[in-house]
């Protein structure tokens, strides 16, 4: 069955260079949200039990839905792709349950391999 | 010049330059071991009497460098003036700081932050850039004509380092035909 998986990323450019790197034979139902909120609710509707998340978003970052889930206990496996690379950065992420933390800009070996590594693939 | 940059365009050359300032964050950040807040870039078409405005400050002290190569154009780095000392003592710099040693750390900052945010950008793009040592720039004694362009692009990014007063930004400015070739670049990217 097809996994539900959602993009969360302000830039269109950025969603693009994650759809296109995503493993051609990955059965899943993707759906794309522009703003932490839209991800929020792509959660609520259970469209995402991935979550490719950027931290710098309008209306509420990445941090902000990390927060939110993190205090639900949601059972979203998120995976944050950054601009923001710096250390401090990547231990609030972490801190807030994300499963990895990948840089900006993404490299689909490494999206491909850290989906393995998560048994996603 | 009347070029304009559609939706896609100006969302892919933010992009970019997000991710060209988060890596001149990073390196600036495991230098001196501290948080750095980063904006969102700005991307503005400029008159040279427009751009002349943003020397009117005393907030701020200027650094310029040039680059050349497949896009030409100038950085220019704006380190404020308020929070070097920390700055300083975070680098390791006795403090308080003189005169020479300033210099040398406004110097060596605007080369970290400049020189990453360019790198990352042209990286990104495929486009080959050298860019020259910064040399501080006395906005006071500037001449109208002393930049080369009648209009240009300008791509500012902008870092304020958590806990302090400190801020600093960097403006690329990339002169008329160069913006041409970034726009075929960024149409390139988009078409891909």
């Amino acid at each position: 069955m097809a996994i539900p998986v959602t993009i969360a990323d302000d830039s269109m450019l950025s969603r693009k260079t994650v759809r296109k790197a995503l493993p051609p034979e990955w059965d899943i139902e993707l759906t794309e949200a522009c703003n932490g909120k839209e991800a929020l609710a792509a959660v609520a509707a259970g469209k995402a039990d991935v979550l490719f998340l950027d931290l710098t978003m309008p209306e509420l970052d990445g941090f902000g839905v990390l927060r939110e889930l993190h205090e639900h206990h949601a059972k979203t496996v998120v995976i944050v792709i950054s601009a923001d690379i710096q250390p401090e950065a990547r231990k609030l992420v972490e801190s807030l349950g994300a499963f990895r933390f990948l840089h900006k800009p993404l490299q689909p070996d490494q999206l491909r391999q850290t989906l393995a590594d998560l048994g996603l693939l | 010049m009347s070029t304009q940059l559609d939706e896609l365009q100006r969302d892919a050359l933010q992009e970019l330059m997000n991710i060209s300032m988060g890596q001149a964050a990073n390196a600036l950040a495991r230098l001196i071991d501290a948080k750095i807040t980063l904006s969102i870039p700005k991307i503005v078409m400029v008159s040279a009497a427009e751009f002349q405005q943003m020397f009117v400050t005393d907030h701020y002290w200027f650094t310029r460098q040039s680059f050349l190569g497949s896009v030409k154009g100038e950085a220019l780095t704006l380190l404020a003036r308020a929070g070097i000392e920390t700055i300083g003592g975070l680098m390791d710099y006795p403090l308080p700081l003189d005169d020479r040693s300033k210099k040398e750390l406004l110097l060596e900052l605007a080369n970290i932050l400049a020189g990453a945010c360019l790198n990352g950008f042209s990286t990104q793009l495929s486009l080959h850039t050298k860019l020259s040592m910064p040399t501080m720039f006395n906005a006071e004694l500037r001449q109208a004509d002393s930049f080369r362009w009648v209009s240009t692009l300008l791509l500012e990014v902008e870092f304020q380092l958590e806990g302090t007063a400190f801020d600093s930004r960097i403006v690329i400015c990339l002169e008329g035909q160069s913006v041409e070739v970034l726009i075929g670049k960024l149409n390139e990217l988009l078409e891909d």
